[in-house]
């Protein structure tokens, strides 16, 4: 599981469901959609910290990527170190001082051929972010 | 219901502890006491059950008073309505499964309540046998038939499961919640397995150096963990397979065992028997009607 602490920044909310922005620092800002509202949730106010967690496999890698995508949580982060064995590559990133792993198959990090200290970008979808508060 | 508001110094191996009580536990409730070993669980069950004299307070079951300090009651552990089981099965090794059952009923009613608990407890096979032809489960369940037989008003059970393996342990925890459902004795179980607080109780009191640490449902006891996701469950890990750069983790969940993917960072704080929180998206699950 990958997390990041971080401030809530804003909340848009319609019905039971609310779209969280959480600032991490000053340029780097993650989403999050989640089923929770603050009306019902004590610590789901601008202002509170809170920890956004995600799934590893849930942590897509591109370069060079163009055109539009949907996905708001794209950064761009070193390659710490890799780490392949059968099946999968354990991809772990530098993302302006937070450590984000990325689970991939094999066979993309192959093709992509990811290096260890070169520049990527990974990608999260908003609704595959958890947050916890504290 | 059980009200008990009582305290005894109690001296351990690392001098003198206060053992302080106070909590209600209602009719039919299935209560645990838990916490490490010390903590002063067993000498508040043996409180109960009339083995152990508290220094001051109260025990007041149904409006009776079954020890009061000041007013000098202390009702002898016979005329208190309790069955009792505990770790080691303590039969009688010359009586039979159905003797060991009816000991202490009266002979006209002896027979009736000795078959139907031999039938819900699935031990007619074994009625004739002798306890050291039964294996630990059987004897468990032996003890339980026959602390239910008097239909106390109070089932006390001293960490009865914890010589058992897991596969029997589980298999004895949903007989205990079958039982428990049948006859509906107030019940107060020792233990120091989480899952077993999870399966069996609706309520828990954390003991810790003869204080009552934290109280309530387990999962308000036990899962702290302020998480937004609303597909979560409590389990326990059965199973870890390493699968090249991740592990393969198996997680009883209930009666099912779902299978959760962790990475290797993650397995420093995992291994078997751990209670765990696993949660997704309430996005992520596919959602399809079963055939009827």
């Amino acid at each position: 599981m990958n997390s990041i602490p971080g401030t809530i920044a804003a909340i848009d909310t319609d019905g039971n469901l609310s779209l969280v922005d959480i600032e991490v620092s000053s340029d780097f800002r993650m989403s999050a959609l989640i089923v929770e509202t603050p009306e019902h949730c004590p610590w789901l106010k601008t202002g509170h910290k809170t920890k956004i967690l995600f799934k590893e496999t849930e942590v897509s890698i591109a370069r060079n990527l163009s055109g539009q995508i949907s996905l708001r949580n794209r950064f761009t982060a070193t390659i710490a170190a890799i780490r392949s064995s059968g099946m999968l590559a354990e991809i772990t990133l530098d993302s302006a001082g937070h450590q984000v792993i990325s689970i991939i198959t094999n066979r993309s990090a192959q093709k992509m051929e990811l290096k260890t200290g070169e520049q990527v970008e990974w990608l999260v979808k908003a609704n595959e972010v958890s947050l916890t508060g504290s | 219901m059980i009200e008990v508001n009582v305290s005894k110094r109690l001296h351990t191996a690392e001098g003198p502890m206060d053992l302080v009580f106070s909590g209600t536990i209602e009719e039919g409730e299935f209560t645990t006491l838990f916490g490490p070993s010390g903590a002063g669980k067993t000498t508040l069950l043996r409180m109960v059950a009339g083995l152990t004299t508290p220094d001051s307070g109260t025990i007041v079951v149904d409006g009776q008073p079954w020890f009061d300090s000041a007013r000098r009651i202390n009702l002898s552990p016979r005329r208190r309505s309790i069955g009792m089981v505990f770790q080691d099965y303590a039969l009688f090794p010359n009586l039979t499964v159905a003797e060991n059952i009816g000991l202490a009923l009266p002979k006209q009613q002896r027979s009736a309540i000795v078959s139907e608990l031999l039938e819900v407890a699935g031990l007619q096979e074994l009625a004739g046998r002798k306890p050291d032809k039964l294996s630990g489960g059987q004897r468990q369940r032996v003890a339980l038939a026959r602390a239910l037989a008097l239909k106390p008003t109070i089932l006390l059970l001293d960490e009865p499961l914890s010589a058992l393996d897991l596969q029997m342990r589980l298999k004895l925890q949903d007989e205990l919640q079958r039982l428990h459902q049948r006859y509906q004795p107030t019940t107060l179980l020792v233990s120091h397995d989480l899952s077993e607080v999870f399966r069996l109780s609706r309520r828990v009191f954390v003991l810790d150096k003869g204080k009552v640490t934290r109280s309530g449902s387990p999962t308000e006891v036990f899962s702290q963990s302020k998480i937004s996701n609303k597909f979560r469950f409590n389990g326990e890990v059965v199973h870890i397979k390493p699968s090249g750069v991740v592990y393969i983790v198996h997680v009883l969940v209930g009666q099912d065992i779902v299978q959760v993917i962790a990475s290797e960072r993650e397995m420093t704080t995992l291994k078997v028997g751990k209670r765990v929180l696993i949660a997704s998206k309430a996005f992520n699950p596919l959602i399809m009607p079963l055939d009827e």
